[in-house]
Protein backbone atom coordinates (compact mmCIF):
# COMPACT_ATOMS: atom_id res chain seq x y z
CA UNK A 1 0.00 0.00 0.00
CA UNK A 2 1.54 4.00 -1.19
CA UNK A 3 1.45 6.11 1.13
CA UNK A 4 -1.28 8.39 -0.26
CA UNK A 5 -0.58 11.54 -1.43
CA UNK A 6 -1.54 15.12 0.60
CA UNK A 7 -3.05 16.72 -2.46
CA UNK A 8 -7.00 16.41 -2.50
CA UNK A 9 -6.70 16.42 1.24
CA UNK A 10 -10.54 17.63 1.48
CA UNK A 11 -11.96 15.07 -1.18
CA UNK A 12 -14.05 11.77 0.05
CA UNK A 13 -14.65 9.22 -2.84
CA UNK A 14 -17.27 7.47 -2.53
CA UNK A 15 -17.33 3.78 -3.87
CA UNK A 16 -20.44 1.26 -3.40
CA UNK A 17 -19.66 -1.87 -3.79
CA UNK A 18 -21.81 -5.23 -3.93
CA UNK A 19 -19.95 -8.20 -4.60
CA UNK A 20 -17.10 -7.08 -6.46
CA UNK A 21 -14.49 -8.98 -4.52
CA UNK A 22 -12.52 -9.23 -7.92
CA UNK A 23 -11.83 -5.94 -9.19
CA UNK A 24 -12.46 -3.78 -6.71
CA UNK A 25 -9.08 -3.89 -5.05
CA UNK A 26 -7.68 -2.58 -8.14
CA UNK A 27 -9.68 0.19 -8.67
CA UNK A 28 -9.43 1.83 -5.05
CA UNK A 29 -5.45 1.14 -5.30
CA UNK A 30 -5.32 3.34 -8.45
CA UNK A 31 -7.84 5.76 -6.98
CA UNK A 32 -5.48 6.21 -4.05
CA UNK A 33 -2.89 7.55 -6.14
CA UNK A 34 -4.85 10.54 -6.79
CA UNK A 35 -7.36 10.90 -3.68
CA UNK A 36 -6.39 9.74 0.48
CA UNK A 37 -9.76 9.20 1.37
CA UNK A 38 -11.74 6.93 0.02
CA UNK A 39 -14.98 4.97 1.87
CA UNK A 40 -16.26 1.86 0.28
CA UNK A 41 -19.91 1.05 1.09
CA UNK A 42 -20.20 -2.45 1.31
CA UNK A 43 -23.96 -3.29 0.10
CA UNK A 44 -23.89 -6.50 1.86
CA UNK A 45 -21.98 -8.71 -0.24
CA UNK A 46 -21.43 -11.94 0.13
CA UNK A 47 -18.40 -12.29 -1.49
CA UNK A 48 -14.77 -10.31 0.22
CA UNK A 49 -15.53 -7.17 -1.01
CA UNK A 50 -15.12 -5.82 2.53
CA UNK A 51 -12.11 -7.36 2.92
CA UNK A 52 -10.51 -6.17 -0.20
CA UNK A 53 -11.52 -2.25 -0.05
CA UNK A 54 -9.87 -2.42 3.37
CA UNK A 55 -6.64 -3.99 1.57
CA UNK A 56 -6.95 -1.66 -0.35
CA UNK A 57 -6.86 1.05 2.06
CA UNK A 58 -10.10 2.39 2.07
CA UNK A 59 -12.77 2.73 5.06
CA UNK A 60 -15.31 0.41 4.92
CA UNK A 61 -19.05 0.87 5.55
CA UNK A 62 -20.61 -2.00 5.64
CA UNK A 63 -24.48 -3.01 5.20
CA UNK A 64 -25.60 -6.02 6.94
CA UNK A 65 -28.34 -6.51 4.24
CA UNK A 66 -28.10 -5.28 0.61
CA UNK A 67 -30.17 -2.10 0.06
CA UNK A 68 -29.44 -1.17 -3.38
CA UNK A 69 -27.27 1.68 -4.62
CA UNK A 70 -29.29 4.22 -3.60
CA UNK A 71 -29.04 3.35 0.15
CA UNK A 72 -25.21 2.51 -0.26
CA UNK A 73 -24.82 6.17 -1.79
CA UNK A 74 -26.67 7.56 1.07
CA UNK A 75 -24.55 5.90 4.16
CA UNK A 76 -21.03 6.84 1.66
CA UNK A 77 -22.39 10.76 1.91
CA UNK A 78 -23.07 10.55 5.74
CA UNK A 79 -20.06 8.51 6.34
CA UNK A 80 -18.09 11.03 4.70
CA UNK A 81 -20.02 14.18 6.37
CA UNK A 82 -18.82 13.13 9.81
CA UNK A 83 -15.51 14.55 8.54
CA UNK A 84 -15.67 18.56 8.93
CA UNK A 85 -12.92 18.82 6.77
CA UNK A 86 -14.22 16.84 3.40
CA UNK A 87 -15.40 19.76 1.10
CA UNK A 88 -15.74 17.49 -1.92
CA UNK A 89 -17.41 13.97 -2.70
CA UNK A 90 -17.35 11.99 -5.85
CA UNK A 91 -18.88 9.20 -6.16
CA UNK A 92 -17.27 6.28 -8.23
CA UNK A 93 -18.88 2.79 -9.41
CA UNK A 94 -16.58 -0.34 -7.74
CA UNK A 95 -16.48 -2.23 -11.34
CA UNK A 96 -13.97 -0.65 -12.63
CA UNK A 97 -16.09 1.58 -15.61
CA UNK A 98 -15.02 4.69 -14.26
CA UNK A 99 -11.39 6.02 -14.76
CA UNK A 100 -9.68 8.47 -11.76
CA UNK A 101 -8.62 11.04 -13.94
CA UNK A 102 -12.32 11.95 -15.02
CA UNK A 103 -12.67 12.24 -11.33
CA UNK A 104 -9.76 14.12 -10.80
CA UNK A 105 -10.52 16.37 -13.33
CA UNK A 106 -14.14 16.68 -12.32
CA UNK A 107 -12.85 17.53 -8.26
CA UNK A 108 -10.57 20.73 -10.13
CA UNK A 109 -13.84 21.64 -12.07
CA UNK A 110 -15.37 21.95 -8.49
CA UNK A 111 -12.44 23.98 -6.78
CA UNK A 112 -13.15 26.69 -9.83
CA UNK A 113 -16.19 26.95 -7.80
CA UNK A 114 -18.74 27.91 -10.68
CA UNK A 115 -20.78 24.34 -10.08
CA UNK A 116 -21.59 22.89 -6.96
CA UNK A 117 -22.80 19.47 -9.02
CA UNK A 118 -20.88 17.41 -11.68
CA UNK A 119 -22.37 14.43 -13.51
CA UNK A 120 -20.65 12.51 -15.69
CA UNK A 121 -21.59 12.12 -19.08
CA UNK A 122 -20.40 9.16 -21.58
CA UNK A 123 -21.95 10.79 -24.62
CA UNK A 124 -20.08 14.09 -23.97
CA UNK A 125 -16.87 11.89 -23.52
CA UNK A 126 -16.40 8.67 -24.65
CA UNK A 127 -17.94 5.07 -23.98
CA UNK A 128 -15.79 2.85 -25.91
CA UNK A 129 -17.90 -0.63 -26.82
CA UNK A 130 -21.08 0.81 -25.62
CA UNK A 131 -23.58 -1.72 -26.90
CA UNK A 132 -26.65 -0.44 -29.10
CA UNK A 133 -29.68 -1.65 -26.64
CA UNK A 134 -27.78 0.63 -24.24
CA UNK A 135 -27.45 3.61 -25.81
CA UNK A 136 -31.36 3.44 -27.02
CA UNK A 137 -32.10 2.80 -23.22
CA UNK A 138 -29.88 5.56 -22.40
CA UNK A 139 -31.43 7.99 -25.03
CA UNK A 140 -35.51 7.13 -23.33
CA UNK A 141 -34.30 7.16 -19.71
CA UNK A 142 -32.93 10.84 -20.76
CA UNK A 143 -36.25 11.59 -22.15
CA UNK A 144 -38.20 9.73 -19.33
CA UNK A 145 -36.04 11.99 -16.80
CA UNK A 146 -36.78 15.38 -18.37
CA UNK A 147 -40.47 14.77 -18.40
CA UNK A 148 -40.50 13.63 -14.39
CA UNK A 149 -37.60 15.99 -12.54
CA UNK A 150 -37.07 18.89 -15.04
CA UNK A 151 -33.20 18.41 -15.61
CA UNK A 152 -32.02 17.93 -19.02
CA UNK A 153 -29.11 15.73 -19.58
CA UNK A 154 -27.54 13.73 -22.22
CA UNK A 155 -26.25 11.01 -20.09
CA UNK A 156 -29.23 9.58 -17.39
CA UNK A 157 -27.55 7.01 -15.30
CA UNK A 158 -24.16 7.57 -14.95
CA UNK A 159 -22.53 6.43 -11.43
CA UNK A 160 -19.39 9.06 -11.66
CA UNK A 161 -20.46 12.17 -9.43
CA UNK A 162 -18.64 15.03 -7.96
CA UNK A 163 -20.52 17.61 -5.66
CA UNK A 164 -19.53 20.24 -2.99
CA UNK A 165 -20.74 19.86 0.48
CA UNK A 166 -23.49 21.78 0.74
CA UNK A 167 -25.39 19.48 -1.92
CA UNK A 168 -23.85 16.51 -0.33
CA UNK A 169 -26.06 17.94 3.32
CA UNK A 170 -29.15 18.17 1.38
CA UNK A 171 -29.12 14.60 -0.09
CA UNK A 172 -31.63 12.46 0.92
CA UNK A 173 -32.20 9.44 -0.70
CA UNK A 174 -35.49 7.72 -0.23
CA UNK A 175 -35.52 5.26 -2.68
CA UNK A 176 -32.95 2.33 -2.31
CA UNK A 177 -32.76 0.69 -5.23
CA UNK A 178 -31.47 1.94 -8.69
CA UNK A 179 -34.32 4.21 -9.11
CA UNK A 180 -32.60 6.84 -7.00
CA UNK A 181 -30.82 8.30 -9.35
CA UNK A 182 -33.47 10.00 -11.00
CA UNK A 183 -34.34 10.97 -7.54
CA UNK A 184 -31.40 12.60 -7.19
CA UNK A 185 -31.82 14.99 -10.54
CA UNK A 186 -34.71 15.54 -8.55
CA UNK A 187 -33.15 16.80 -5.51
CA UNK A 188 -30.49 18.54 -7.85
CA UNK A 189 -33.60 20.40 -9.29
CA UNK A 190 -35.35 21.31 -5.95
CA UNK A 191 -31.61 22.60 -4.44
CA UNK A 192 -31.62 25.18 -7.11
CA UNK A 193 -27.50 24.98 -6.62
CA UNK A 194 -25.51 24.95 -10.38
CA UNK A 195 -25.25 21.72 -11.95
CA UNK A 196 -23.36 20.56 -15.18
CA UNK A 197 -22.10 17.43 -16.89
CA UNK A 198 -18.50 16.59 -17.57
CA UNK A 199 -17.12 14.67 -20.22
CA UNK A 200 -16.19 11.26 -18.88
CA UNK A 201 -14.91 7.88 -20.50
CA UNK A 202 -16.60 4.67 -19.69
CA UNK A 203 -14.83 1.65 -20.04
CA UNK A 204 -16.78 -1.39 -20.73
CA UNK A 205 -14.88 -4.51 -19.74
CA UNK A 206 -16.21 -7.80 -20.02
CA UNK A 207 -16.32 -7.95 -16.64
CA UNK A 208 -18.41 -4.67 -15.86
CA UNK A 209 -20.68 -5.41 -18.93
CA UNK A 210 -21.77 -8.89 -16.96
CA UNK A 211 -22.40 -6.76 -13.34
CA UNK A 212 -24.26 -3.83 -14.91
CA UNK A 213 -27.92 -3.76 -14.92
CA UNK A 214 -29.91 -5.56 -17.63
CA UNK A 215 -31.61 -2.84 -19.61
CA UNK A 216 -34.78 -4.22 -19.05
CA UNK A 217 -34.93 -3.27 -15.47
CA UNK A 218 -35.42 0.82 -16.97
CA UNK A 219 -38.87 -0.54 -16.82
CA UNK A 220 -38.51 -1.74 -13.16
CA UNK A 221 -37.20 1.71 -12.58
CA UNK A 222 -39.66 3.88 -14.61
CA UNK A 223 -42.56 2.36 -12.99
CA UNK A 224 -40.94 3.11 -9.05
CA UNK A 225 -40.16 6.52 -10.11
CA UNK A 226 -43.42 7.33 -11.35
CA UNK A 227 -45.45 5.70 -8.51
CA UNK A 228 -43.59 7.79 -6.35
CA UNK A 229 -44.23 11.17 -8.02
CA UNK A 230 -47.75 10.33 -8.61
CA UNK A 231 -48.78 8.78 -5.25
CA UNK A 232 -46.08 10.66 -2.75
CA UNK A 233 -43.30 8.77 -1.72
CA UNK A 234 -43.06 9.50 1.83
CA UNK A 235 -45.78 9.18 4.63
CA UNK A 236 -46.12 12.82 6.29
CA UNK B 1 -76.56 1.24 -16.75
CA UNK B 2 -75.28 4.39 -16.24
CA UNK B 3 -75.36 4.57 -12.61
CA UNK B 4 -73.01 1.67 -12.18
CA UNK B 5 -70.73 3.69 -14.41
CA UNK B 6 -70.97 6.71 -11.84
CA UNK B 7 -70.73 4.48 -9.04
CA UNK B 8 -67.76 3.21 -10.26
CA UNK B 9 -65.62 5.75 -11.21
CA UNK B 10 -66.20 7.88 -8.08
CA UNK B 11 -65.23 4.65 -6.10
CA UNK B 12 -61.91 4.67 -8.01
CA UNK B 13 -61.33 8.52 -7.72
CA UNK B 14 -62.23 7.98 -3.94
CA UNK B 15 -59.23 4.88 -4.05
CA UNK B 16 -56.72 7.37 -5.85
CA UNK B 17 -57.29 10.28 -3.47
CA UNK B 18 -57.14 8.42 -0.37
CA UNK B 19 -53.93 6.67 -1.57
CA UNK B 20 -51.98 9.80 -2.00
CA UNK B 21 -53.44 11.12 1.67
CA UNK B 22 -53.17 7.75 2.76
CA UNK B 23 -51.31 9.28 6.35
CA UNK B 24 -54.51 10.67 7.57
CA UNK B 25 -55.88 9.30 10.76
CA UNK B 26 -59.37 10.25 9.62
CA UNK B 27 -58.99 7.76 6.54
CA UNK B 28 -57.23 4.96 8.32
CA UNK B 29 -60.06 5.31 10.35
CA UNK B 30 -62.08 4.82 7.19
CA UNK B 31 -60.86 1.85 6.18
CA UNK B 32 -61.63 0.26 9.01
CA UNK B 33 -65.16 1.11 8.82
CA UNK B 34 -65.16 -0.54 5.04
CA UNK B 35 -64.34 -3.30 6.56
CA UNK B 36 -66.78 -3.80 8.77
CA UNK B 37 -69.31 -2.90 6.18
CA UNK B 38 -68.03 -5.28 3.97
CA UNK B 39 -68.31 -7.40 6.86
CA UNK B 40 -72.38 -6.80 6.82
CA UNK B 41 -72.63 -6.66 3.58
CA UNK B 42 -71.52 -10.53 3.74
CA UNK B 43 -73.34 -11.36 6.15
CA UNK B 44 -76.55 -10.08 4.72
CA UNK B 45 -76.23 -11.70 1.33
CA UNK B 46 -75.60 -14.74 3.25
CA UNK B 47 -78.88 -14.62 4.70
CA UNK B 48 -80.77 -13.41 2.15
CA UNK B 49 -79.13 -13.66 -1.25
CA UNK B 50 -81.59 -11.86 -3.41
CA UNK B 51 -79.92 -8.41 -1.87
CA UNK B 52 -77.27 -8.37 -4.27
CA UNK B 53 -79.93 -8.94 -7.05
CA UNK B 54 -82.00 -5.86 -6.11
CA UNK B 55 -79.09 -3.81 -5.53
CA UNK B 56 -78.00 -4.88 -9.37
CA UNK B 57 -81.54 -3.94 -10.15
CA UNK B 58 -80.76 -0.35 -8.70
CA UNK B 59 -77.58 0.20 -10.05
CA UNK B 60 -78.76 -1.09 -13.84
CA UNK B 61 -76.68 -3.92 -13.22
CA UNK B 62 -77.76 -7.06 -15.09
CA UNK B 63 -77.02 -9.45 -12.48
CA UNK B 64 -76.00 -9.56 -8.77
CA UNK B 65 -73.24 -11.53 -9.40
CA UNK B 66 -71.68 -9.31 -11.82
CA UNK B 67 -72.24 -6.46 -9.31
CA UNK B 68 -70.40 -8.80 -6.55
CA UNK B 69 -67.56 -8.70 -9.22
CA UNK B 70 -66.90 -5.11 -9.27
CA UNK B 71 -67.15 -4.64 -5.58
CA UNK B 72 -64.67 -7.66 -5.79
CA UNK B 73 -62.36 -5.75 -7.94
CA UNK B 74 -62.51 -2.72 -6.08
CA UNK B 75 -61.56 -4.29 -2.83
CA UNK B 76 -58.81 -6.54 -4.35
CA UNK B 77 -57.08 -3.42 -6.14
CA UNK B 78 -57.41 -1.48 -2.80
CA UNK B 79 -55.68 -4.47 -0.31
CA UNK B 80 -52.88 -4.81 -2.85
CA UNK B 81 -52.22 -0.82 -3.02
CA UNK B 82 -52.57 -1.26 0.66
CA UNK B 83 -49.71 -3.90 0.95
CA UNK B 84 -47.73 -2.21 -1.71
CA UNK B 85 -47.55 0.82 0.69
CA UNK B 86 -46.77 -1.01 3.59
CA UNK B 87 -44.18 -3.13 2.09
CA UNK B 88 -42.49 0.00 1.13
CA UNK B 89 -42.53 1.90 4.14
CA UNK B 90 -41.36 -1.38 6.15
CA UNK B 91 -38.58 -1.16 3.20
CA UNK B 92 -37.29 2.49 3.87
CA UNK B 93 -37.25 1.58 7.91
CA UNK B 94 -34.79 -1.54 7.29
CA UNK B 95 -32.80 0.40 4.76
CA UNK B 96 -32.73 3.22 7.66
CA UNK B 97 -32.05 0.91 10.29
CA UNK B 98 -29.20 -1.00 8.56
CA UNK B 99 -27.48 1.75 7.29
CA UNK B 100 -27.61 3.66 10.72
CA UNK B 101 -26.18 0.09 12.23
CA UNK B 102 -23.32 0.47 9.48
CA UNK B 103 -22.50 3.86 10.07
CA UNK B 104 -22.18 3.38 13.85
CA UNK B 105 -20.06 0.04 13.48
CA UNK B 106 -17.87 1.60 11.00
CA UNK B 107 -17.00 4.53 13.54
CA UNK B 108 -16.95 2.21 16.22
CA UNK B 109 -14.24 -0.28 14.77
CA UNK B 110 -12.30 2.76 12.76
CA UNK B 111 -13.05 5.43 14.36
CA UNK B 112 -14.37 8.55 12.93
CA UNK B 113 -12.73 9.83 9.64
CA UNK B 114 -9.63 11.69 10.23
CA UNK B 115 -10.23 10.18 13.60
CA UNK B 116 -11.75 13.26 14.76
CA UNK B 117 -11.50 13.54 18.64
CA UNK B 118 -14.79 14.48 19.65
CA UNK B 119 -17.44 11.91 18.09
CA UNK B 120 -20.18 13.55 16.50
CA UNK B 121 -22.94 10.61 15.30
CA UNK B 122 -25.37 11.62 13.51
CA UNK B 123 -28.37 10.81 15.34
CA UNK B 124 -30.91 10.95 12.76
CA UNK B 125 -33.72 8.79 14.58
CA UNK B 126 -35.80 11.65 15.34
CA UNK B 127 -36.21 12.40 11.55
CA UNK B 128 -36.92 9.23 10.65
CA UNK B 129 -39.64 8.64 13.38
CA UNK B 130 -41.05 11.75 11.54
CA UNK B 131 -40.68 10.46 8.24
CA UNK B 132 -42.15 6.86 9.34
CA UNK B 133 -44.67 7.39 12.04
Amino acid sequence: MTEPPLANDDVWVIIRCFNESQVVRGVIEELRQHFPHVVGVDDGSRDTSSAEMVAAGAVVVRHAINLGGGAALQTGVEFALLDPQAKYFVCFDADGQHRPEDALSMVERLRRGEEDILIGSRFLGSAAGMPRSRRIVLRMARIFERLTTGVSLTDAHNGLRAFTRAFAERIDLQMADMAYASELLGLIKQSGMRYAEHPVTIQYTEYSMAKGQRSINSVNIAMDIWLHQFLKGRRR
Amino acid sequence: MIAIKIVLILAIAVMFWAFRNRSRVGLRAGARVAVILLAVIAAVSIIQPSVAQAAADQLGVTRGTDLLLYLLVMVFAASSLGFYFRFRDLERRLADLTRAQAIREAVSVQGLPRGMASPALPDRTAEQRARLS
